[in-house]
């Protein structure tokens, strides 16, 4: 048997795992010499979990083969190829072993690959679009199962009499019952694998696939019953037991919903008291979920069904109380889990389909089975969606309809089931274990290689990935309101009377009994959605311009972080996302003369190439805790933030832009330029990619441009977004005016709030563009972090900045000869400064009134001076964090070096 | 039957056919729906055109309303004076509107006018704040909300006037076929 494994491994296995199968081999048999073995082989110690898990690498690897033609998959479902690799698998096995191996037990089946799969479907399963289409769903999955079995059961029983069956095939009315309730039920797998390729609309999906979750409960109670009834005898069977299988139906199925919403409630209310323990959370969310699938099989309920329900049920409070982290883990995993479990079985399926011992073939019987469930299927699809369609509100079409018939996908569930049939009590077994064989691989070969182009032709509707906009989300509440609203003038509680009054109970009871109270807080789905877009722009945006992303070797988080959301108070999220002004990059463009571009370009060059003092971070080992990358985290989180923002505003200012005529007209002169570069950039889509560093100045550009636009557009929306702050960076602007050019004019209406001015950097700081380039970073750290950044980072910046501001006195002396110009230009970054820094209490400097004149005097008269000046505060900051490494968090640095690529 | 023969004339029944979208037996099932509303002040027998209303205090403190944001806006819209008192002809309307047959851009018109908040035939800014605060049930800070309103302003402006007009809204919303599919109330 061994060597069968071996060689069965080492066939599909190129390379390493070939040469391990081989080393393998000579080692087993000669197993241990006497005495002290200096190397012993313990093959039998580690087989079993060695088998399972060369089996799930075999899944795996072969599932990256198939991938690598993207032609073929795109043709032929996955499902499809994996039973075909089974069929070639079990072939070899059969050769070399002269005996099956491997095939799909029931036990394994029902108890480790089946759970993953549900569970997996349960918890991304769509909820409202299920609730919403409930009574079509369960329409066809009880009474379209129940139709399926006895029609199918009755016609072969027909068929039979006909004398159309072979008279080998022992088996009266009850046993092709049996046989019709294990082939009747569309098997969620295979509908789900098939399903997932072909992208129907979501109301079909749902519809098929809530289906096949919903109707397991009615096959375990039909195969019970009638398994049962076959084991007593037909003869024996009372008019009571009929009643209590009709009562077990409702027994199995409530019974399993219940154990379902139960370890739900279990699950979501732990996960609330789970904050300090952050790294169990994913592990919780499995163990529950499994535990209520063993619960309910142990009580012999519908297990599918309870862990359908608890995924269901569980997934709002969980996802709100668990870490944003935990949540991509319990993503990831579960994902996993499903997709190994599924490529599993698949291929245990073509394997056990080798195994001609347990077959027995008989064409009348397969043929009619095939032909039956596909008949009776189609006209049960049909006959139930014209009751439903009396009801529906969309009324589910024909071609709805076809595509609904032909997706009855049988797969290994009804192979599990009809391997477990006792051959004893069930003499034609081996018949309907061939003819279930077949009519899973017709379905899921046949079916599903044709769906596909049969979709397309039939041009259903396709799902469309329209990205979620704010404008549906706040539709969709609103007219659920309007609706419930009129329903109840009417005083007609339909469906929507109950959603409404389901939610209230939930807003009003359940989410206050299992959501964390910042959880709860922040849940608002207007508000997620507009969150979740944000990100999405920002990571669009990033994408555009990767470079700057794939240089610093960042990634983004595709989600909000759900915890640094409720740890950081939100209104510091919103201030973030609302403000529009970031202006750090545009500080780079002091890039003026050759030299000084060479300067830089050397500059960057060895700040690359040389050395990266700080970045050094601590390993953590601890096996508990995970809370060493938050802060990294919020680096991200920092960064993405800035990037969204300035996405922002880039598209508002396309509507904003008539109104901003006349600012925009002032600052047309210094910017003439730099708008031509920056538009070609930007037009011509990406910058190129991978930048050298001789690339800088044209990334900078871009991003210019952005900035600069942006500055008008928040000088128009200022009112809304006053509270951001800007201040430093609006600040150092002006000291470096002051300092460089006294002419510089301003306006001084504006910006009441005082200023902090950061030391004045010599001359040689301002002109060398590197400082520039590290400053930009810098900035654009500085004004989040005081929001964002925890506590251990505001205090490195407090320090930072206080001894910045010790040194900044000297350029002050100059600053009265600013000349005021008109006011418009003044950007909101003046506005916006004076709030972050009342934020944080420990900042709160006194600033000489005309300092805070000076500041505000500083206008955009030349852009280039501003964006140098700009860069001051950061120039500042960064040299102190140089020279005195112990007060300033090291954390610092690795923000300046993500902000000196930029 | 003897009972539609008293609450309306022929005519009368079929000049309301002529304007909802509904048959006889639903305008009498609907009647009798805003009858049970008040039947002290809605007389049975509407073939004198009695000029009865009822009033907005009786709609909006039923208990099931009781926590609908939006309660008192579609009685608004739907009465004719905008007070939200409403008459026979106005409920009709409110769930012809509502009703499957009712063309799509009818409901867009309507579902329009309840975001219009202040009547002014634009969706502004101010409009999507009340809108998101009700949504909301206050739990957003004033800034919160405004940021919201934004980006629905900005996902939906075509014409980038910084309002939503009829046009807009409309080409918004018929292009999510689901958003109409699903705003009806069979009666």
């Amino acid at each position: 048997m061994l060597r069968a494994a071996l060689s069965l491994f080492g066939l599909p296995l190129a390379g390493a795992e070939t040469t391990e199968e081989r080393t393998l081999e000579p080692g087993t048999p000669g197993e241990p010499p006497p005495g002290l073995a200096l190397f012993r082989w313990q093959w039998h110690e580690v087989e079993a979990p060695y088998l399972v898990a060369l089996w799930i690498l075999v899944a795996s690897l072969a599932k990256i083969v198939f991938h690598l033609s993207r032609k073929v998959t795109s043709l032929v479902p996955e499902s499809c190829l994996l039973i075909l690799l089974g069929l070639v698998l079990g072939g070899i096995v059969l050769a070399v072993a002269k005996k099956a191996e491997y095939q799909l037990e029931p036990g394994t089946f029902f108890l480790f690959l089946l759970p993953p799969i549900v569970l997996d479907s349960g918890y991304f399963m769509p909820s409202r679009l299920f609730f919403d289409n409930l009574g079509a769903i369960l329409t066809y999955a009880v009474v379209g199962t129940l139709w399926n079995t006895f029609t199918t059961g009755a016609a072969l029983w027909g068929l039979q009499q006909a004398g159309l069956v072979a008279p080998r095939v022992q088996a009266g009315l009850l046993d092709f019952l049996l046989f019709g309730s294990l082939i009747s039920a569309v098997d969620p797998v295979a509908v789900l694998a098939v399903f997932e390729e072909v992208h129907v609309n979501e109301t079909l999906f749902i519809i098929v696939f809530g289906e096949s979750l919903l109707n397991d409960a009615v096959t375990v109670v039909l195969y019970k019953v009638c398994n049962s009834f076959v084991e007593m005898g037909s003869a024996n069977v009372q008019a009571t037991d009929y009643l209590k299988g009709v009562a077990s139906l409702f027994v199995v199925s409530l019974g399993g919903a219940a154990v379902g919403l139960v370890f739900a409630f279990l699950l979501a209310l732990t996960t609330r008291f789970t904050k300090r323990v952050r790294i169990i959370e994913p592990l919780l969310v499995f163990l529950l979920a499994y535990a209520a699938y063993l619960t309910a099989e142990m009580a012999s309920l519908s297990a599918i069904l309870a862990v359908t329900m608890c995924g269901l049920g569980c997934k709002k409070y969980v996802e709100a109380n668990i870490s944003h982290k935990s949540r991509t883990a319990v993503k990831y995993t579960m994902k996993t889990l499903a997709s190994c479990a599924e490529t599993v079985i698949f291929m245990l399926l073509g394997i056990s389909a080798v195994d001609s011992s347990k077959w027995a073939w008989d064409s009348g019987l397969v043929l009619g089975t095939l032909i039956f469930i596909l008949f009776f299927r189609a006209l049960g699809v049909v006959l139930q969606t014209w009751v439903l369609n009396q009801f529906r509100l969309v009324p589910l079409d024909k071609i709805d309809q076809v595509v609904m018939s032909y997706g009855g996908l049988r797969g290994a569930v009804a192979f599990a089931l009809v391997i477990l049939l006792d051959r004893t009590k069930v003499p034609a077994k081996d018949y309907f274990v061939a003819t279930t064989i077949v009519v899973v691989f017709f379905t899921v070969i046949v079916q599903g290689l044709t769906i596909k182009p049969l979709v397309k032709w039939l041009k259903v509707k396709r799902s469309e990935h329209h990205k979620p906009t704010l404008n549906q989300e706040l539709h969709e509440h609103t007219f659920d309101h309007i609706l419930a609203a009129v329903e109840d003038v009417v005083g007609h509680h339909g469906y929507h009377y109950w959603r409404d009054r389901w939610e209230q109970f939930d807003k009003k009871y359940l989410s206050q009994l299992l959501m964390r109270r910042s959880a709860y807080r922040i849940r608002d789905q207007i508000w997620d959605v507009y969150y979740r877009l944000n990100i999405r722009d920002a990571i669009s945006f990033v994408d555009q311009g990767g470079h700057v992303l794939s240089s610093t070797g960042l990634t983004l988080p595709s989600m909000p972080s759900r915890s640094s959301v409720a740890e950081t108070s939100v209104t510091n999220l919103l201030r973030e996302s609302g403000s529009g002004a970031c202006l750090d990059l545009q500080a780079i463009d002091t890039v003026r003369s050759g030299r000084d571009r060479e300067d830089a370009v050397m500059h960057h060059l060895l700040c690359g190439g040389l050395y990266k003092p700080r970045r050094r971070y601590k390993a953590s080992c601890s096996r508990h805790f995970i809370s060493e990358d938050t802060q990294e985290r919020q680096d991200k989180e920092v960064f993405q933030q800035n990037m969204k923002r300035r996405l922002e505003s880039f598209k508002s200012t396309k509507h904003n832009i008539c109104f901003t005529k006349s600012k925009l007209r002032l600052r047309k002169a210094s910017r003439k330029k730099k708008d031509g570069v920056a538009n070609t950039e930007t037009t011509n889509g990406k910058p190129p990619r991978d930048l050298g560093f001789q690339d800088t100045a044209a990334v900078i550009l871009t991003v210019e441009s952005e900035e600069e636009e942006e500055e008008e557009e928040e000088s128009d929306s200022s009112e809304t977004e006053k509270e951001d702050d800007e201040g430093i960076i609006f600040v150092a602007r002006a000291t470096s005016e002051v300092l460089q050019k006294g002419k510089v004019s301003g306006s001084l209406e504006v910006c009441p709030s005082p200023r902090i001015i950061p030391p004045s950097p010599t001359c040689a700081e301002k002109e060398l563009p590197w400082k520039s380039g590290q400053g930009d970073l810098a900035v654009y750290v500085s004004s989040e972090t005081t929001k964002i950044v925890p506590v251990d980072m505001q205090t490195g910046w407090k320090q930072s900045f206080s001894s910045l501001e010790s040194l900044a006195s000297p350029p002050w002396t100059q600053a009265p000869a600013i000349t005021p110009l008109p006011p418009c230009p003044v950007t909101t970054e003046e506005s916006q400064a004076p709030l972050a820094l009342p934020s944080d209490p420990l900042l709160s400097f006194a600033f000489p009134p005309s300092l805070a004149m000076a500041g505000r005097s500083c206008s955009e008269s030349s852009a280039d001076l501003r964006q140098q000046q700009e860069l001051q505060p950061l120039m500042g900051q960064e040299d102190h964090t140089h020279l005195s490494p112990g007060t300033a968090n090291p954390r610092w640095c690795i923000q300046f070096n993500k902000g000196g690529r930029l | 039957m003897g009972n539609k023969q008293t609450v309306f004339t022929d005519e009368q029944l079929e000049a309301y056919q002529d304007c909802t979208f509904f048959t006889r037996k639903e305008i009498m099932r609907l009647f009798y729906r805003y009858q049970d509303l008040a039947p002290q002040l809605v007389p049975l027998d509407y073939t004198s055109y009695p000029n009865v209303k009822v009033p907005y205090e009786l709609i909006g403190s039923m208990p099931e309303l009781k926590d609908n944001p939006f309660r008192q806006r579609i009685a608004q819209v739907f009465s004719e004076d905008g007070d939200g008192h409403m008459t026979l002809d106005n409920f009709l309307d409110m769930f012809s509107v509502m009703s499957e047959m009712a063309p799509r851009d009818l409901k867009a018109y309507y579902a329009f006018k309840i975001y219009d908040f202040n009547n002014d035939d634009y969706i502004c800014a101010w409009d999507l704040e009340q809108t998101v605060t009700r949504l909301t049930r206050g739990e957003l800070s004033a800034e919160e909300v405004s940021l919201v309103c934004e980006k629905v302003l900005d996902e939906a402006d075509g014409d980038h006037d910084g309002r939503l007009s009829l046009e807009d809204f409309q080409n918004m919303i018929l292009r999510a076929p689901d958003f109409l599919s699903t705003f009806h109330i069979r009666i």
